[in-house]
C-alpha cells in the first residue's frame, strides 16, 4: 500500500494539477489512463497489474479524492498521510457529508455555507504542515475506520458555538506550554493567553461573555492558520488592518462601546489609517517597517490606548524624537494636562506627513493654537517657533532651488558633484533640525542647523563658480568662432584673388 | 555643387576624431575599475577634458551623418559608374568600418547604457549560421560582456580600426585623385575641370572650418547630445553587470533601423529563427547595395538611370520608417502595449508618407523624374503596415513582390524596345 501510494503519487503529480483544478477528474480519465499505462526507461510498465487492479477497485470518491489531493502539490509522504486519514476520507465524501461538514477544493467565498471547510486552506495550515492532523484538535483516532461521532468528546458539548470563551484555553493547551512549543518554534512566545486575559478583548469574552468579542480564531482563522510571516496570513502586516477592521470599522459591531471619557468608540480608524503616512507606507509601498494596528496597540495584549501608551509605541521607531521630547519642557506640561504626547500634535490613526507650516503663524499652525490658550504668559515660545519656521523654510527653499540649479548646470556639462555633496550635507542638517524641534530648545536647534546654513553658503559659492566657468566657456567659444570666421574670410578672399 | 564636398567633410570629422581621440587616450584607462572613473575624472577635473569628450562624441555622429549623405549623394549622382566602381567598394568598406568605430567606442565609458547596448548588439551575432556562437565568443572575449570585451573593443577602436581605416582612406583618395571626381550624368564638363589645389582644396578647407565652428557650438551648448534616444552620451551611472537591463534601451541611432527590423520578425519563420532570417534579409539588402555599380547598366553606358535614383530614395524611406518606429514616436503609455504599437505605426507611417510626398513632388516637378517604382513600393509598404494594420513582414512581402514584378516588366519592355530599335536599323 505504501509503495503503491508513493509510486502513484509521483506519476500522477505531472498531470493532476490541471486536471484537479477544475474538479473534473473523471472527465479527463483519458489522461489518467495514459498515466496509469506509463512505462519506464526500459519499456516496462511502472505499475504492476496488481497495482492497477487495486486502483481500479477504488470507488469513484477515492479516485476523485486522489486527484484532488494530487492537485494540492503535496509531497508524496504528505499525500500518504492524507490518504490514510479517515477524517479526510470521510469529510470529503459528498455522499456522506452535509454541506456544513464537507471539505471542498473550490475557492472559498463569503457565501459558502462552510467557508472554513477548504482542503487547500487546510493543507497550508501551519499545524497541518507540522504534523498535527484533524485529531490533534478535534480528537478521535484517524486510523480507525469506525465512523463514530463520539470522538469529538474532548470538545465542549453543547453551546460551543454560542459561547466561544473556551477557544483561548483550548488553543493554549499547546501554545502556553513552553516545553511543547519549543519542539516546533522556540522563538514563538507562550504568554498569549495571559496577555489576552488582561486585554479588553479578553475581558469582553471571558468576563462580560459578549458574543461579539474576538477569540483566537477571529484573527488567526480556523483551518488555514498561517505564520504571521506568510503573506496569506490574516495577521500578516499588510493584512492586519483588514482583520482588526472587520470589527473595529463596523459600526453595527461596535455599537454601544465607549471611550473612557464616555464618548462612543469611533469606527473611522481604518479609513484614517489608510490615508495616513503609516498606512500608505505599508499598504501602498509595501514597507514592512511601517506600523500596522498591532505595532502600536499590541498583539494579544491589545492594550487600551491610554495617555502614555501611544507615545511609548511611537518611540519604538521614532526613538530620537521621543528622547528629545522626554527632555523638553513640553513633557511635564503634557502630563499635567493629561494629553497624549505624540498624538496631541500628530494625531492618532490619521497621521500625515508633517510640514514646516505646523510651526508657522497661519492656519494649520499647532504651536499658536495651544499657546494662545495655555501659555499666553510665554511670548518667547512664539519667537522660538517663528525662528524654527524661518530657519527651516530658508534651508528648504535653498535645497529645492539649488537642486534645480544643479540639474541645469549638469545639463550644460559642468561638474556638479561638489554641489551634490553639499546638498546632501544640507539635507542631513535639515533632517536633524526638524527632529530637534521636539526638544523645543532654540540652542539645540541652532547647534544642528548651523552646518546646514554653512552648506547653503558653500553651495551658493559653488554655483557662482560653476556659472562663471560656463560664462568663460561661452566667451572662449565666441573667441574661437571669431578667430575661425576671420580665417574663413581670409581664405575666401584668397580664393577669390586666385581665381579672379 | 555642394555634394562633392561631403567626402571631405567626412574626412575632416575623422581627423577631428583622431586628434581628440589621442588627447582622450592620455587619460582614458580601459578596465572595469578604471574606465568609467577615468572618463569622469577627464570630464570634471582635467582642463578642457569636457570639451575634448564632447567634441569627440559630436564629431562621431556628425561624421556618420556626413558619411551617409556622401554615400547617398554618390548614389544619386551615379558617381560609382565606371571607372569608379572600386571607389564605391572602398567607400562601402569605410562605411562599415565607421559603424564599427561607433559600436566599439560606445562601450568604452563602461556606463549602464553602453554595457546593455553592447550586450544587446553583440547578441545578434550568434544568429549567423554555423559560426555564430564562435563569432560571439570572439567578439565578446567570452560568453558575456565583461572586462575582456572592453579590452578588445578598446584595441579595435584605438588600433585595429584606425589602421584599417587609414589604409582604406588612402586607397579611396588615391582613386579619387587618379580618376578625378565624377561629373553628374549628362552634365557639361569643363575641359580641365576644377584644379584640386588650390581651388577645390581651399573650398574644402572653408567648409571644414565652417563644420568646425558648428562642432564647437554644439560641443559647448549641448555637451551631452541632443537627448534623442541613441544620440545621448551623458556619462550617467557606472555599468553593473549584475543588474537587469533597464527598459527602453536602444542602440545608437544609426543602428536603430536594424534593431526595429529585428523586432518585426517573429521568433520562427520558414524553419529559421527570426533573428537569422532578419540577418539574411539585411545581408541581402546590403549585398545589393555593395554591387550597385555592376547592376546599374544604364549608368555604365552614361545614360540616365532613374531606376537607381529611385532605389536610393526608396531605401531612404525604408530606413526612415524603421528609425521613426524605433524611436517610439506616437507611443501612448507603455511603448510595448498593442495599442501603443499600433499608434506608433500609424504616426510614423504618416510622417514617412509626408516625407515621401515631398520627395516625389520635388523629383517630379523640379527634376522631371518619372521613375517611382521603388519609392512607391516603400510607401505602399508603409501604408499597408502603418495605416491598414498588416504585419510588417506581410506588407513588405506584398510590396517587394509587386515592385519586383513591375521592375521585371520594365526591364523586359526596355529589352524589347532595344531589340526592336536594333532590328529596325
Amino acid at each position: 500500500m505504501r509503495i503503491f501510494s508513493l509510486i502513484l503519487c509521483q506519476l500522477l503529480c505531472i498531470f493532476a494539477a490541471a486536471v484537479a483544478a477544475d474538479e473534473k477528474p473523471l472527465a479527463t480519465s483519458a489522461k489518467l489512463t495514459g498515466l496509469l499505462a506509463a512505462t519506464g526507461p526500459e519499456g516496462k510498465p511502472v505499475l504492476s497489474p496488481e497495482d492497477l487492479a487495486y486502483f481500479d477497485g477504488l470507488n469513484d470518491h477515492l479516485k476523485t479524492l486522489l486527484i484532488k489531493i494530487l492537485a494540492l502539490g503535496l509531497r508524496p509522504q504528505k499525500m500518504e498521510v492524507f490518504l490514510q486519514d479517515n477524517c479526510v476520507l470521510c469529510h470529503t465524501d459528498p455522499e456522506v457529508q452535509k454541506p456544513g461538514s464537507l471539505f471542498t477544493l473550490s475557492p472559498v467565498s463569503s457565501n459558502s455555507p462552510a467557508p472554513h471547510l477548504n482542503l487547500g486552506e487546510l493543507v497550508d495550515d501551519v499545524h497541518f504542515r507540522r504534523g498535527l492532523s484533524c485529531a490533534g484538535c478535534h480528537g478521535g483516532d484517524p486510523a480507525s475506520d469506525k465512523l463514530e461521532h463520539s470522538f469529538v468528546k474532548e470538545w465542549p458539548g453543547t453551546g460551543r458555538d454560542k459561547d466561544r470563551g473556551w477557544v483561548p484555553s483550548f488553543c493554549a493547551r499547546c501554545h502556553s506550554d513552553p516545553t511543547f512549543m519549543n519542539k516546533f518554534n522556540p522563538a514563538l512566545p507562550t504568554d498569549q493567553l495571559a496577555k489576552f486575559k488582561e486585554s479588553p478583548h479578553g475581558k469582553l469574552l471571558l468576563e462580560t461573555k459578549d458574543p461579539r468579542a474576538p477569540n483566537c480564531v477571529s484573527c488567526h482563522g480556523v483551518h488555514g492558520i498561517r505564520s504571521a510571516k506568510n503573506p496569506l496570513s490574516k495577521v500578516y502586516p499588510k493584512r492586519v488592518h483588514e482583520t482588526c477592521g472587520a470589527c473595529h470599522a463596523n459600526s453595527e459591531t461596535m455599537a454601544g462601546f465607549k471611550l473612557p471619557d464616555g464618548s462612543p468608540l469611533p469606527t473611522n480608524q481604518l479609513a484614517q489609517y489608510k490615508t495616513s503616512v503609516h498606512g500608505r507606507a505599508l499598504l501602498e509601498r509595501g514597507d514592512l517597517g511601517a506600523p500596522a494596528c498591532n505595532n502600536c496597540h499590541g498583539n494579544h495584549a491589545a492594550m487600551p490606548v491610554g495617555l502614555s501608551s501611544v507615545s511609548q509605541s511611537c518611540g519604538q521607531c521614532h526613538a530620537g524624537n521621543a528622547s528629545l521630547f522626554d527632555g523638553s519642557k513640553h513633557k511635564q506640561a503634557f502630563e499635567e494636562h493629561k494629553w497624549p504626547q505624540c498624538g496631541q500634535c500628530h494625531g492618532h490613526h490619521g497621521i500625515v506627513k508633517t510640514s514646516d507650516s505646523l510651526l508657522a503663524d497661519g492656519p494649520g499652525a499647532l504651536c499658536t493654537k495651544c499657546h494662545q490658550e495655555y501659555a499666553k504668559d510665554k511670548p518667547e515660545c512664539r519667537a522660538t517657533a517663528t525662528y524654527f519656521y524661518t530657519s527651516l523654510t530658508q534651508m528648504d527653499q535653498a535645497w529645492n532651488g539649488f537642486g534645480v540649479t544643479a540639474e541645469q548646470l549638469a545639463m550644460k556639462g559642468l561638474d556638479v558633484d561638489p554641489i551634490h555633496h553639499k546638498l546632501n550635507e544640507l539635507a542631513d542638517s535639515m533632517k536633524q533640525a526638524r527632529s530637534h524641534i521636539h526638544s523645543f530648545s532654540k540652542t539645540g536647534f541652532e547647534r544642528v542647523a548651523a552646518p546646514g546654513e554653512k552648506a547653503v553658503q558653500s553651495i551658493s559659492a559653488l554655483v557662482e563658480e560653476a556659472k562663471a566657468e560656463y560664462r568663460l566657456r561661452q566667451l572662449g567659444l565666441l573667441a574661437s568662432i571669431a578667430l575661425i570666421a576671420f580665417v574663413m574670410l581670409t581664405l575666401y578672399l584668397k580664393l577669390r584673388r586666385l581665381e579672379g | 555643387m555642394f555634394w562633392y564636398y561631403l567626402g571631405g567633410t567626412t574626412m575632416f570629422f575623422f581627423m577631428v576624431q583622431i586628434l581628440t581621440g589621442v588627447l582622450l587616450l592620455m587619460y582614458y584607462q580601459p578596465g572595469e575599475a578604471t574606465a568609467y572613473e577615468s572618463i569622469r575624472y577627464l570630464t570634471t577635473k582635467v582642463p578642457f577634458g569636457w570639451l575634448m569628450r564632447s567634441i569627440h562624441c559630436w564629431s562621431a555622429h556628425l561624421m556618420i551623418i556626413s558619411l551617409v549623405a556622401h554615400m547617398f549623394s554618390t548614389m544619386m549622382l551615379k558617381a560609382y559608374r565606371p571607372p569608379r566602381e572600386l571607389t564605391w567598394v572602398t567607400g562601402y568598406i569605410l562605411f562599415a568600418l565607421t559603424l564599427g568605430f561607433g559600436f566599439s567606442g560606445y562601450l568604452l565609458p563602461w556606463n549602464k547604457l553602453a554595457f546593455f547596448a553592447t550586450s544587446v548588439g553583440t547578441d545578434l551575432v550568434k544568429s549567423v549560421p554555423l559560426i555564430g556562437n564562435w563569432m560571439l565568443q570572439v567578439l565578446r572575449g567570452g560568453p558575456d560582456v565583461t572586462a575582456n570585451t572592453l579590452y578588445r573593443f578598446f584595441a579595435l577602436h584605438v588600433v585595429i580600426l584606425p589602421l584599417a581605416f587609414v589604409a582604406l582612406i588612402g586607397i579611396h583618395l588615391l582613386f579619387v585623385q587618379r580618376q578625378g571626381m565624377a561629373p553628374p550624368l549628362g552634365a557639361r564638363v569643363p575641359p580641365r575641370g576644377m584644379k584640386f589645389f588650390p581651388s577645390f582644396a581651399l573650398r574644402d578647407l572653408l567648409l571644414w572650418l565652417f563644420c568646425f565652428m558648428v562642432l564647437l557650438v554644439l560641443a559647448v551648448f549641448v555637451p551631452y547630445g541632443p537627448g534623442i534616444p541613441g544620440m545621448d552620451w551623458e556619462l550617467g551611472e557606472k555599468a553593473n553587470p549584475l543588474a537587469p537591463a533597464f527598459p527602453g534601451i536602444k542602440p545608437e541611432w544609426y543602428f536603430l533601423w536594424e534593431y526595429q527590423l529585428l523586432k518585426e520578425f517573429p521568433p520562427h519563420l520558414f524553419g529559421l529563427e527570426g533573428p537569422q532570417l532578419c540577418l539574411l534579409v539585411v545581408s541581402l539588402l546590403l549585398g545589393i547595395w555593395a554591387i550597385v555599380p555592376w547592376l546599374d547598366r544604364q549608368a555604365q553606358r552614361e545614360q540616365p538611370s532613374p531606376g537607381f535614383s529611385d532605389f536610393g530614395w526608396g531605401a531612404i524611406l525604408f530606413l526612415t520608417f524603421l528609425t521613426l518606429k524605433a524611436w517610439d514616436i506616437g507611443a501612448t503609455g507603455s511603448a510595448t502595449s498593442p495599442a501603443s504599437l499600433k499608434a506608433i505605426s500609424w504616426i510614423c507611417a504618416w510622417w514617412t508618407i509626408a516625407a515621401g510626398v515631398v520627395i516625389v513632388g520635388v523629383r517630379f516637378w523640379v527634376h522631371r523624374h518619372r521613375w517611382f517604382l521603388f519609392m512607391g513600393a516603400a510607401l505602399l509598404h508603409v501604408v499597408l503596415h502603418g495605416l491598414l494594420g498588416l504585419s510588417y513582414l506581410l506588407a513588405g512581402a506584398i510590396a517587394a513582390i509587386l515592385v519586383l514584378g513591375a521592375v521585371t516588366a520594365c526591364i523586359f519592355r526596355d529589352d524589347r524596345r532595344q531589340a526592336n530599335a536594333g532590328g529596325s536599323r
